[in-house]
């Protein structure tokens, strides 16, 4: 183990992000694996490293950093912060263990896919948003011992977040406002109240599962956070629920407008006053009453020649025995062939009923 | 073989011609029995069968498909015969050489006359000239539009100036210590403004069904006007009259009804719009032919069968001074004060003067500005006023917004813009463009119409609703047609239309960083005509 | 991006303060200017509470100007403060040639003037003063107020600091309130007034953001009072809108909130109390001062108060740290961190969106919820 102490501010003059990362990696080359950061916001640190000596890890233990502590950090990479930090914590996390014993800015745990945040206090809104499970990697967890700001967990597609709402007496929300909008995957352990949530996910109670993996891993969070007195009351699972999406099929349909009709709106219509609509639709070339006009046989200038049977395309009309020519109200569509081939005249198309009484 | 005459009308004087491939008909009759127009009709031709040169012709009778040629029964290319042929062997094809309306009027000595919209489309639409182009990107992130929240709402009635609130301070809280004028607050899209009459009693009823559960079902707030064609006791009486906007025009037509109906209504309608003007026709007034009046129309309206024409200025409205005072006191006084009264005008020069004035309102009764422009649609109108008067709708409202920021007094009566939108089938950006440009919010009326399934567009196709044969059964009152048209699916259409207009309308404000309406942010359009940007002062891009 | 703080604190503090705290943000904002407010003054200007101090950055041309158009409407310099400047080599700033500070006794035609007619004349001797120094281009006047100090210069905040000799907490500067941003107007023109905070009328604001609406607040602004003008900064929208609200209509501080980031109609349907009414006619009659877009806005009040709001979607960083002394609300924690180490952390306030914080004259914080 080899440990280097870096002060980023000496009298007036802060080191830049550039210069003390460059300064870290330099160091990290030369097989350093535990560095001691008084930082001076400073971002990005912790990110992205690996240790050069063999069989070794990465240690920082930084004071008051910038944003994006442990941004984008690896498996083997263990961050420790005294105090709060700003936004961004353990974003893009892929497998380090970041614990912060203070609170944390906005957007905590974004992206986060691997490894464990601890954060002993508060963190502020979005956090926990988009955190993400591959299969094939470390579940990501987030612990919380407060609560989190406003719009926490939207987008979250998988891992663990688990919100312990302690010191949130008073609160309408450990999650804040709107929280969990777009959530597809992963489960929000919560303790405490829950208001304003999204539509799409699901408030369920623990299994025994849950239980099980809460006891073991809240064991570790509060080590690592130095609250080991706080288990008793943190382990009554009375108070804690889990929040999941709501799988697709059960999503909420809305009822359709024929059904809104039916149901809710004007009996009988709001024309019911004036017209009798059974609501009946006649489609295009339609038979009996949709026709726009039907044919009417005059018996004294028909000379039973037959064009009309023949060449009704419909097989309409027919003749009786008296040589008495019908057109069937059910088959006909009010074409006007039959007028059209009548040698006589003997069939003229009428105006269906135009108006609706 | 009759005789042809030059002065004879032709095939070929028609706005429309039909094509019909006899090889491919087998006489069916659904063409011709679906034509609401009787504009085809079958007939009888004669054909050579075969022979030489030193054999007598014989000749065989076949049946064909013939178009009509006449003033009243001509092709208006509507399509159903294409629709239902089995085999594609009739189509309406539109007519580059047409004369019809030259023809139209040197044979009845009668202005033609016709309905849908101006089809003298020739300057383009300087909306379409418009782009969004002030996006969010690093200076501001731009919104998610559908995880965050946005809110759709715009005031509709008089808005008094912080000032003029006249609030006091108690207990650090404010309070208000005068009656203030009625204030809604609703979706900055308003539906409808066509008549019972107009439109078949299942359209009218569609868009009502469809208002209703919109506000109900989705929460979207939008709000339908009835049109000047009165409105039926039983939706007066019902709940639903929340949501809609009772007009008023000249003709004054069914407001009996109304004033019968106040003591048993149990909510306050959402607003009076005084209708003084529209664009598709302006300075006329309304128009229903009577084919159309029927029965039930002529209860609600309280007149005979006859051809409707309602005067074209509300008679005793002489003089802007009188519009205000008597015309929105009356209205406000119907409702007792409570009820926010608008009015409608059509787009013109003198349009800002209109504004200026009731802006200087001094009873604050004037509730919202309604300015339609002359792409809009009608029922019925002279083809003269269609084509040929109207102003456009873009830089009138911005003149009108920018007569209000020269006072300091953009917002205080609500401007709602109207006319010809939706054309290009996007209804939310047209929206949009027009509330930067500081617009409180827009209506359409004829987009409805299109949404339920008229075939009519701007370039000529059908335009026949003032014939009352439309074939679609929306414009008409024609029982066989009427009943074309499925109530169901026709308001669920609407309502599906406007659900994708609430996705758009975000999926326009999240990029550009609006999590509330844009009204009067002209700084987010762009465009590549250099006169539209000087004329709208907005930023010229190339 | 900027970063803004501001310090409150019972005893006085020096500028330097507002350097440091702001020293550790220094990625979050571009290195591009500094600016900062002093009020409730203390060192040299302690004795002179009652009289209007002029800060003004300007040519030798465009001081004289000043001098004469004050000397016509009758003030009298009664003490003038000049920074020590440290001009050594290769420091990142673009400096005037003449930085003033002074203070004035109002002329003889207002010794038995009241408050109001005196604020008028100071107000309208502040727009007299910047309309001819923008007309020469010979220098920009950016407070003239009494017990108001303020200074904003382009360039590296730490090398704004070592040239005005801010670093040494010795000189005869300190106040009880400072009000600080680093950055200078990077959306715009490089301008000297677009940088925050910005002061009217003991009103001083600065904001960490992106007012999408601008456009349409300036438009309304223009014609509501005289002293709204400029317009330089999207943000300046924010100090006519209080200023407006608070002292124009004489609402109560909380209005603001529902004027620059109004609850929605549906929010205030849900309300049951008789507030409903008037938040809709609030939020119509002020639409045109709705605020949107990512922000946070810190303030002064003529009081002394301090104030935070942040925007509905609370879409911008700010904390507030504290301890019996002072408190500081800076963007983010690591200014505070840097200054107050060893505060209880447990009692530093995350501003959430929906709320206005207001820090009164013994420190005592009140949330009030929108």
């Amino acid at each position: 183990m080899k440990m280097i102490k870096i002060n980023a501010l000496k009298d007036n003059d802060r080191m830049s992000t550039q210069a003390l990362l460059q300064l870290i990696e330099e160091k990290i080359e030369e097989g350093y694996t535990d560095f001691e950061i008084n930082a001076c916001g400073q971002h990005d640190i912790g990110g992205s490293s690996w240790s050069r000596a063999e069989g070794e890890e990465l240690n920082f233990y930084i004071t008051n950093p910038g944003q994006r502590v442990g941004a984008m950090a690896r498996k083997g990479t263990n961050i420790y912060v005294e105090g709060s930090t700003p936004a961004d914590v353990g974003w893009l996390n892929s497998g380090a263990n970041i614990v912060v014993k203070g609170d944390c800015g906005d957007t905590a745990s974004h992206c986060a896919a691997s490894g464990k945040i601890y954060v002993s206090g508060r963190v502020g809104t979005r956090s926990g948003a988009l955190m993400k499970h591959d299969p094939k990697y470390e579940t990501p967890e987030f612990w919380v011992l407060k609560n989190t700001g406003s719009f926490s967990f939207e987008f979250m597609g998988g891992g663990i977040a688990v919100v312990c709402g302690y010191d949130c007496a008073g609160l309408k929300s450990v999650l804040g406002k709107r929280s969990c909008v777009g959530m597809v995957g992963g489960v929000i352990y919560v303790r405490g109240n829950v208001a304003d949530i999204s539509k799409t996910v699901v408030i369920k109670d623990l299994d025994e599962e849950d239980k099980k993996f809460l006891k073991k891993g809240m064991k570790e969070f509060l080590t690592a956070i130095d609250k080991k007195g706080l288990a008793d009351t943190l382990l009554d699972f009375s108070e804690w629920h889990k929040i999941e999406p709501l799988p697709i099929e059960e999503k909420v349909e809305k009822i359709s407008v024929k059904e809104f009709r039916e149901t809710q709106w004007v009996e009988g219509g709001i024309f019911g006053d004036f017209i009798e609509d059974d609501l009946t639709i006649y489609p295009l070339a339609s038979t009996g009453k949709g026709r726009l006009k039907q044919p009417v046989w005059n018996k004294d200038l028909c000379i039973n020649c037959e064009l009309c049977i023949k060449n009704c395309p419909n097989n309409a009309i027919s003749k009786d025995n008296n040589n008495h020519y019908t057109s069937c109200d059910n088959k006909c569509i009010g074409c006007s062939i039959c007028e059209t081939v009548c040698p006589k005249n003997a069939w003229t198309m009428q105006n269906n009923k135009k108006e609706i009484s | 073989m009759s005789e042809v005459y030059i002065n004879q009308l032709h095939k070929d004087d028609l706005p429309w011609i039909i094509e019909y491939d006899e090889s491919k008909c087998i006489q069916c009759g659904r063409c011709t029995a679906t034509c609401s127009f009787g504009a085809i009709k079958p007939a009888i031709e004669q054909r050579k069968v075969s022979g030489s040169i030193t054999e007598k012709n014989k000749l065989e009778k076949v049946i064909v498909i013939k178009q009509e040629i006449g003033f009243a029964n001509h092709c208006r290319g509507c399509g159903m015969c294409e629709r239902v042929c089995p085999n594609g062997a009739i189509k309406a094809v539109r007519n580059t050489d047409d004369r019809y309306s030259i023809r139209y009027r040197a044979k009845t000595a009668e202005s033609v006359k016709k309905g849908g919209r101006s089809n003298l489309n020739t300057e383009g639409r300087t909306l379409d000239k418009i782009k969004i182009g002030r996006i969010s990107q690093m200076t501001d992130p731009s919104l998610d539009a559908v995880r965050h929240t946005f809110e759709i709402k715009t005031p509709f009635g008089r808005v008094l100036s912080a000032d003029k609130l006249n609030l006091n301070v108690k207990d650090g809280k404010l309070e208000r210590t005068t009656p203030l004028p009625p204030n809604r607050f609703i979706y900055p899209i308003i539906m409808g403004d066509m008549s019972i009459g107009a439109v078949s009693w299942r359209m009218w009823e569609a868009m009502a069904i469809a208002t209703a559960y919109l506000n109900e079902v989705c929460g979207i707030p939008i709000r339908m006007c009835t049109g000047e064609g009165g409105i039926p006791s039983r939706l007066l009486k019902s709940k639903y009259v929340k949501y809609m906007i009772l007009q008023i025009a000249s003709g004054h037509f069914g407001w009996n009804r109304i004033v019968d109906a106040m003591p048993d209504m149990v909510e306050d309608p959402a607003g009076i719009l005084i209708k003084i003007g529209q664009g598709a026709k302006p300075g006329d007034g309304g128009m229903l032919m009577a084919n159309k009046v029927a029965k039930y129309v002529q209860e609600i309206r309280g007149v005979p069968k006859a051809d409707l024409l309602s005067p074209p200025t509300h008679q005793g409205l002489y003089s802007i001074e009188e519009s205000v005072q008597k015309m929105f006191l009356s209205m406000n006084a119907a409702f007792n004060f409570k009820v926010p009264v608008a009015i409608k005008v059509a787009a013109s020069v003198t349009s800002v003067s209109v504004y200026n004035n009731l802006l200087r309102d001094p009873y604050n009764i004037v509730g919202g500005f309604f300015l339609d422009g002359l792409a809009a649609g009608t029922g019925a109108a002279h083809e003269i006023s269609l084509n040929h008067t109207g102003h456009t709708i873009t830089s009138k409202l911005r003149d009108c917004y920018k007569a209000a920021i020269k006072q300091g007094r953009q917002g205080e009566i609500p401007i709602f813009a109207g006319g010809g939108l939706g054309q290009t089938g996007s209804f939310a950006a047209d929206a949009f463009k027009l509330i930067c440009l500081g617009a409180n919010g827009v209506f359409s009326g004829r987009l409805l119409l299109q949404i339920a399934g008229c075939v009519g567009n701007d370039t000529e196709r059908c335009n026949a609703c003032n014939t009352g044969l439309c074939p679609a059964g929306i414009a008409s009152q024609d029982v066989c047609l009427t009943k074309r048209l499925d109530i169901d699916k026709v308001a669920q259409n609407l309502v599906n239309y406007f659900i994708a207009t609430d996705l758009e309308l975000r999926k326009l404000m999240a990029p550009t960083g609006c999590s509330s309406l844009p009204i009067g942010r002209s700084d987010t359009l762009i465009t590549v005509d250099k006169n539209v940007a000087d004329r709208l002062d907005i930023q010229y891009v190339c | 991006m900027c970063r803004i703080g501001a310090i409150k604190s019972k005893k006085y503090i020096h500028p330097s303060t507002a350097l440091k705290l702001m020293r550790s943000q220094q990625e979050g904002h571009d290195d591009s200017g500094f600016a900062f407010v002093m009020q409730d003054l203390g060192g040299i200007f302690e004795t002179y509470k009652e009289l209007p101090i002029l800060s003004m950055a300007a040519t030798i041309e465009g001081t004289r100007l000043a001098e004469d158009i004050l000397h016509d409407l009758g003030f009298n310099r009664v003490l003038q403060w000049t920074p020590d400047i440290n001009n050594k080599q290769g420091l990142k700033i673009s400096p005037m040639p003449n930085y003033i500070f002074e203070v004035l006794e109002y002329p003889k035609s207002h010794k038995y003037a009241t408050k109001e007619e005196k604020e008028e004349l100071l107000v309208d001797t502040s727009i007299k003063l910047r309309k001819a120094l923008e007309e020469n281009h010979s220098g920009f006047i950016y407070s003239f107020w009494n017990d108001v100090l303020t200074l904003k210069e382009i360039g590296s905040p730490k090398d704004i600091g070592t040239y005005f000799n801010l670093w040494n907490d010795d000189n005869d500067l300190s106040a009880k309130i400072i009000t600080a941003q680093c950055r200078q107007n990077t959306n715009y023109g490089i301008v000297r007034y677009a940088a925050h905070p910005f002061f009217l009328e003991g009103y001083t604001v600065l904001a960490n953001g992106e007012n999408t609406f601008y456009e349409k607040n300036r438009l309304y602004q223009e014609g509501l009072y005289k002293g709204y003008l400029g317009f330089e900064s999207d943000s300046q929208c924010f100090l006519y809108s209080l200023h407006y609200v608070n002292k124009i209509l004489k609402w109560p501080l909380e209005y603001f909130m529902h004027t620059v980031f109004p609850l929605s109609y549906n929010d205030i349907d849900k309300r049951d109390d008789h507030q409903k009414e008037i938040l809709l006619r609030i939020k119509a009659s002020l639409e045109h001062l709705s605020a949107n877009g990512p922000n946070t806005v810190l303030g002064v009040l003529p009081n002394g108060n301090l104030i935070c709001v942040c925007d509905p979607k609370k879409l911008r960083p700010v904390v507030i740290g504290r301890n019996d002394e002072t408190v500081i609300m800076t963007s983010e924690v690591a200014g505070v961190n840097d200054l107050m180490p060893y505060r209880d952390i447990n009692k530093d306030i995350y501003p959430r969106e929906r709320e206005m914080i207001v820090v009164d004259n013994n420190l005592k914080i009140q949330r009030i919820e929108q």
